[in-house]
């Protein structure tokens, strides 16, 4: 057992490894930026060796937990004040194993696959600096002791996103995503911080466990209100929200696909996202007590769950469409968390982890080929309507997409027919108006995955048709101006014509060829859990939920299976089969043997192909309520600091004035009325001078 | 005195070596500046020799402490000493001004004036920090005003007249309430005396507690700066150049904040105990306001001192918190604040130095060309926006926690109070990201380019940043090195004024009508607050 509890003790190493990396490679390029430039390779077998090296110790720790070793934690002072502390650390146990080892073996796979798709990037070394520190923050997350630290590398995870979605700055569109996701993720941590601080005010404590059984104790003796703990929670679950692009705080996701590839794969699909499912899990001792809290959460991942899917249905870059399907999984995941299911979450967090990486990689490569007859131009590059037939080109990219089509797609034995199925089961059994809308997203996603596959893969190969391309980058500078305003783009609409052809001129081949090996091996090795994984969560012989359960609820696999009910699961598993294969067949018949055209359909119902086209008009909304908004108001105080409070200024005998009134009001002992006075008129002169 | 006076050499090294500075043989500044660096590295130095070997981080009392007669008739003494308030604050001002001396490279014009100035202000902003006694901190605080305005208003920007008379006016108007209040206290009750800690001592009624107390607030409100009293500082950044703007953000605003602490909260708990709900207050609104206006500014260097001005909310709210964890936040903000503030407005000013312009719509796209500059900015911006590793989030947080867990105010108020500081954490990255959008994002601005020479940063610029960092991020992931030095102080201040604050609360019949008015309405204010 010495080398057991060495491991423990030596954990730490695990996320300071790629920190250590990260920062190597950072001051490198700070002090010697050419010189560190030119490493593109060393740097690059550096960064991907340290990140094996936390692999390999993870992998360990999941050995050894599985084998029955106590959780391990360790905690070190971290601030005081007075006899106040506040502990950081870490800490080891079932779910954080597990976490660690789904995070470094996609973060490792995905650094080989970068060293392929980055291959021709100037900013190659910046790129794998940024993903070591990335994969870093991810690490600290998930073995944070208590909800403190969680908030701080949660922090730090939604920064290296911002960085990494924000990697091509010279774009416009990558600049305004990569805010647009920090802001939003901020707003889901206003919600994280108020919760977090309101139930440090009611409990003293930050550890999930302790948090948990005090605010039971209180809420059961009266010192605090039912209500009032429930809004701590679903302020603390504001983060989860954001974090995991649920509704109403979803927008960011899809614009973070102008970041590249690799990333979505790890942070948009596979690890950060899913930190906020794996935060509903750490809060469960808080959250199962409080019920109004778990029906809100159960809610939330059902409307996103089909909101994701609705939108994903009409998505013509292949990219965009696997961020709503990525948004619309996310929505199970939180969906089992509040109806109680907890393993089947998590459960569903690891299978899609594998999946969905594997199948952003697989758009990446398509993009990759894409790019050798297209050219450099994300909208043409990403768009499916130019793609088609490309099974020929690059037989590994289709087959390992295909088989992540079908994991997603729910079909057995794909790994993510046992967890969606075992997440659709137990929403059955609590709330079968919600289980009725997972089903139908699960037949929507099997629609629009294979929808996917079809024209990607099958059918003719449509990247050379010069008029499409047109039309295509048409559109895209359209939807692009539409959202700044009518007649902003229009002088650069009038080049397209020109452009597509010249970039037609020049492209660098007639045909996408196969990615290289390095973008192909990590496809390989995906495709081996995303059709395998699935089998350690059987609901005849459970391993996964007799290693991931909420405290208090172990079970072992023969106590699982016990429980099992052959006709109930035939009955549910047929269902969602039979959902999904109705989705498959319809894509089939509409994209690959053609017999219905989807544009008709798309014209008969109008309204509702433009509602999902056009993302439920939520970003639209958002963009005149709060973003034009909160310009105004921030035009409207500037306005009155410099017309009223420095007008005042200049016009001496003001602090006479307010000298003068101030100590009249505290004299009659009423300073904070005073003070609620200035408070009061600035605000009303902030909201008249918005006004006009 | 039977040790060397550490203190009063550190004051008054950097400003007899200024004497000196005319008659150096130099015309283009050369030897100037790497004389004045010399100086400033010994003085810094010095501070760092003195407090390793001679300060006791255990002990809250004075230390280091000196005191000779000066004017007897005056009974004005020359009485110096740090404690765990003042420690921290001068080795910022140390570090600081000798990292603005070698921001001060590229002046060129009247460069012996210009490092004259700088050292001495040098010698007075540690003055002001060290000085125990009401007079000379009266004079110390005038003192250092002197070359702020000739720096302001010599090397600054187009309307540089009009920002450094305004700066002048006043800082000017508001230290003669110092003098008032400081008056007023010396020549209460039977001795007459300017010690600060025979002050402290001392027992004032209520009302002229209050009335003091409004003094000197005024005076610090306007340094610190709390809105409304905030807008000579927009001007004063405006114009000023970055080594000026580095002292302004980087120790003159801790002034504020340091004198608040050490003659508002220290020698009038009493009437701290009632208006410290209405400091709160002034807080928020700070935290909001400011960030509001920062979001809706074109020019960068008013930009980022609107956002001097939101962060300052923080250390309002920590010393209106009466809890150990939110004054030992305010205290921290403070120089977490003065390393970030002045790593941002260096950056401001290397940035100008190259667009010659600082309008943010004229730029754009220059990430490009600039790496480094931009790498960076995004740091110094994401430790300013309270990024978890950093020196600014555990203030930060310290605060927030601070002030949530305060027994000092009802729950409506403090659930107020703490929400929309916590909007504050959504506006700050709003326009930080914003302006860092505007300069750096996006595809190349052609005229931009075509007109300047934007070429990255030099190893000096680098240094300078790197030294800035490596603090701010130090004390973000090991808070409590910092926390520790003064932790005693602000745990012996707490105390002081919790048990003045509990005895107002539980006075339920108190001899003066005032003391009705005690800090437990507050409840009350946040009903009427949550109910419009």
């Amino acid at each position: 057992m010495e080398s057991a509890e060495a491991i423990y003790q030596y954990a730490w190493i695990i996320p300071v490894l790629p920190l250590l990396g990260a920062a190597i490679v950072g001051s490198g390029l700070i002090s010697y930026n050419e010189a560190t430039n030119k490493l593109r390779k060393p740097v690059a077998a550096f960064i991907v060796s340290l990140i094996g090296a936390a692999m390999t110790l993870s992998i360990l720790i999941l050995v050894s937990q599985l084998q029955g070793h106590a959780p391990y934690t360790y905690l070190l002072e971290w601030a005081s004040a007075g006899d106040f502390q506040i502990n950081m650390g870490f800490t080891i146990d079932h779910i954080t194993s597990l976490m660690l080892v789904i995070v470094t073996t996609v973060a490792f796979l995905v650094m080989i696959y970068t060293d392929g798709y980055m291959a021709h990037d100037p900013s190659y070394v910046r790129f794998y600096a940024y993903l070591s520190l990335f994969s870093s923050s991810m690490l600290g997350l998930v073995v944070s002791p208590n909800l403190l630290q969680v908030y701080v590398f949660w922090e730090l995870v939604g920064m290296c996103s911002y960085l990494l979605i924000g990697y091509w700055y010279d774009r416009d569109g990558a600049a305004d995503a990569c805010q647009k996701a920090f802001v939003t993720n901020r707003v889901g941590d206003f919600g994280l911080l108020l919760g977090m601080l309101g139930l440090f005010w009611a409990t003293g404590t930050f550890e999930f466990d302790l948090m948990g059984s005090r605010l039971t104790d209180m809420v059961s003796m009266g010192t605090i209100s039912g209500g009032l703990a429930a809004l701590f929670a679903i302020l603390v679950f504001m983060g989860p929200m954001a974090k995991s692009a649920q509704f109403p705080l979803h927008v960011w996701l899809p614009d973070a696909m102008e970041g590249p590839t690799p990333i979505s794969a790890l942070i948009h699909a596979a690890t950060m996202v899913a930190a906020g499912v794996f935060l509903i899990a750490r809060m469960y001792p808080v959250f199962e007590h409080i019920p109004t809290v778990m029906s809100v959460i159960a809610w939330i991942g059902t409307i996103t769950a089909f909101l994701g899917a609705s939108i994903a249905i009409t998505q013509n870059d292949i990219k965009k469409g696997l961020a709503f399907s990525t948004m619309s999984q996310l929505g199970y995941m939180v969906m089992a968390m509040g109806v109680g299911a907890y393993s089947a979450g998590l459960f569903h967090l690891m299978t899609h982890a594998y999946f969905k990486a594997m199948l952003f990689l697989g758009s990446g490569s398509v993009i990759h080929g894409m790019e050798e007859v297209v050219g450099h131009d994300p909208a043409l590059a990403q768009d499916m309507r130019l793609m088609g037939g490309l099974r020929k080109y690059m037989p590994i990219t289709a087959i390992t997409f295909l088989i992540g089509t079908l994991a997603i797609s729910g079909l057995p034995p794909f790994a993510g027919f046992w967890s969606k199925d075992e997440i659709l089961g137990s929403v059955f059994a609590v709330n079968p108006v919600m289980w009725a809308i997972g089903w139908l997203t699960a037949g929507a996603t099997a629609f629009y995955m294979f929808r996917m596959y079809f024209s990607t893969f099958e059918g003719e190969f449509r990247g050379n048709d010069m008029e499409a391309r047109t039309r295509v980058k048409l559109q895209s500078l359209q939807m692009a101006g539409a959202s700044m305003g009518p007649g902003a783009m229009s002088a650069q609409e009038l080049e397209v014509s020109s452009s597509a052809h010249e970039s037609g001129d020049h492209h660098h081949a007639e045909k996408p060829h196969e990615s290289a090996l390095s973008m192909t091996f990590p496809l390989m090795m995906l495709a081996i859990p995303s059709t395998l994984i699935g089998l350690v969560g059987t609901p005849f012989a459970n391993y996964f939920e007799a290693f991931i359960h909420p405290a208090g609820e172990a079970l072992t696999v023969a106590e699982i299976a016990e429980e099992f009910d052959m006709n109930e699961f035939v009955r549910m598993a047929g269902a969602s089969v039979a959902i999904s294969v109705a989705g498959i067949i319809l894509a089939v018949l509409m994209y690959r043997a053609r017999k219905i055209d989807p544009a008709a359909i798309a014209k008969k119902i109008k309204p509702l192909y433009n509602l999902s086209l056009n993302k439920w008009y939520i970003d639209d909304i958002y963009r005149e309520v709060f973003i034009k908004g909160t310009r105004n108001l921030a035009k409207g105080v500037l306005n009155v600091d410099v017309k009223i409070v420095d007008g005042i200024v200049n016009l001496t005998g003001f602090v006479t004035l307010v000298t003068g009134e101030g100590l009249k009001y505290f004299e009659n002992g009423r300073a904070q009325f005073y003070a609620l006075i200035v408070f009061g008129a600035v605000l009303g002169l902030v909201f008249v001078s918005g006004l006009t | 005195m039977d040790q060397f006076p550490w203190l009063s050499f550190i004051v008054f090294f950097p400003f007899l070596a200024a004497l000196l500075i005319p008659f150096i043989p130099d015309e283009k500044g050369r030897t100037v500046r790497w004389y004045s660096l010399v100086v400033g590295l010994i003085d810094f130095a010095v501070i760092v020799y003195a407090f390793v070997n001679n300060y006791d981080i255990s002990s809250s009392g004075m230390q280091l402490y000196e005191s000779y007669t000066w004017v007897p008739q005056l009974d004005l003494r020359w009485s110096v000493g740090v404690d765990g308030l003042s420690m921290p604050l001068v080795l910022l001002t140390g570090f600081i001004t000798t990292l603005a001396i070698l921001a001060s490279w590229p002046v060129t014009f009247k460069p012996k004036l210009f490092y004259f100035l700088l050292l001495s202000m040098y010698a007075g902003q540690i003055g002001v920090f060290v000085v125990q006694d009401m007079l000379l901190f009266f004079l110390m605080w005038e003192l250092e005003l002197l070359p702020v305005y000739l720096l302001l208003s010599i090397w600054g920007g187009k309307k540089r007249l009009y920002a450094a008379t305004k700066f002048i006016l006043y800082t000017a108007g508001g230290s003669l309430f110092i003098l008032l209040a400081a008056l007023g206290m010396a020549f209460y009750g039977d001795t007459v005396t300017f010690d600060m800690q025979a002050l402290m001592a001392k027992e004032f009624p209520l009302r002229l507690q209050l009335f003091l107390y409004s003094g000197f607030l005024i005076a610090y409100a306007v340094k610190l700066p709390i809105i409304p009293f905030h807008t000579w500082l927009p001007d004063a950044h405006g114009e000023a150049t970055a080594p000026v703007h580095m002292l302004l953000a980087g120790i003159l605003l801790k002034m504020g904040g340091y004198a608040i602490i050490r003659m508002n909260v220290e020698m009038l708990p009493d009437a701290h105990a009632v208006i410290a709900p209405g400091l709160v207050i002034f807080g928020v609104v700070n935290i909001i306001y400011a960030a509001l206006t920062s979001f809706a500014q074109n020019n960068l260097k008013r930009k980022i001192a609107y956002s001097s001005i939101s962060h300052m909310g923080f250390v309002m709210i920590g010393i209106g918190s009466f809890t150990n964890l939110g004054l030992s936040g305010a205290v921290l903000q403070m120089v977490s604040h003065g390393l970030i503030g002045a790593s941002l407005f260096f950056l401001v000013g290397a940035t100008y130095d190259r667009t010659h312009t600082l309008i943010l719509d004229e730029m754009g796209g220059v990430g490009r060309k600039m790496p480094k500059i931009f790498a960076m900015f995004t740091t110094c911006s994401m430790a300013s926006l309270a990024l978890p590793g950093m020196s600014g989030f555990v203030a930060e947080l310290m605060v927030f926690v601070g002030f949530a867990n305060s027994d000092a105010y009802g729950f409506n108020f403090k659930l107020i109070v703490v929400m929309l500081m916590a909007v504050g954490v959504i506006l700050t990255p709003l326009y930080l990201l914003a302006m860092l959008r505007d300069i750096f994002y996006g595809p190349e601005n052609k005229e931009l380019i075509e007109k300047e020479v934007l070429i990255d940063a030099e190893p000096r610029e680098v240094f300078v940043i790197a030294c800035l960092l490596i603090p701010i991020i130090g004390f973000g992931l090991y808070p409590k090195g910092l926390t520790q030095l003064y932790d005693a102080k602000t745990v012996q201040i707490t105390e002081r004024i919790r048990t003045e604050m509990f005895a107002i609360a539980q006075n339920k019949t108190p001899p003066l009508p005032i003391a009705t008015t005690p800090l437990l309405n507050a409840p009350e204010l946040g009903n009427s607050l949550g109910k419009p």
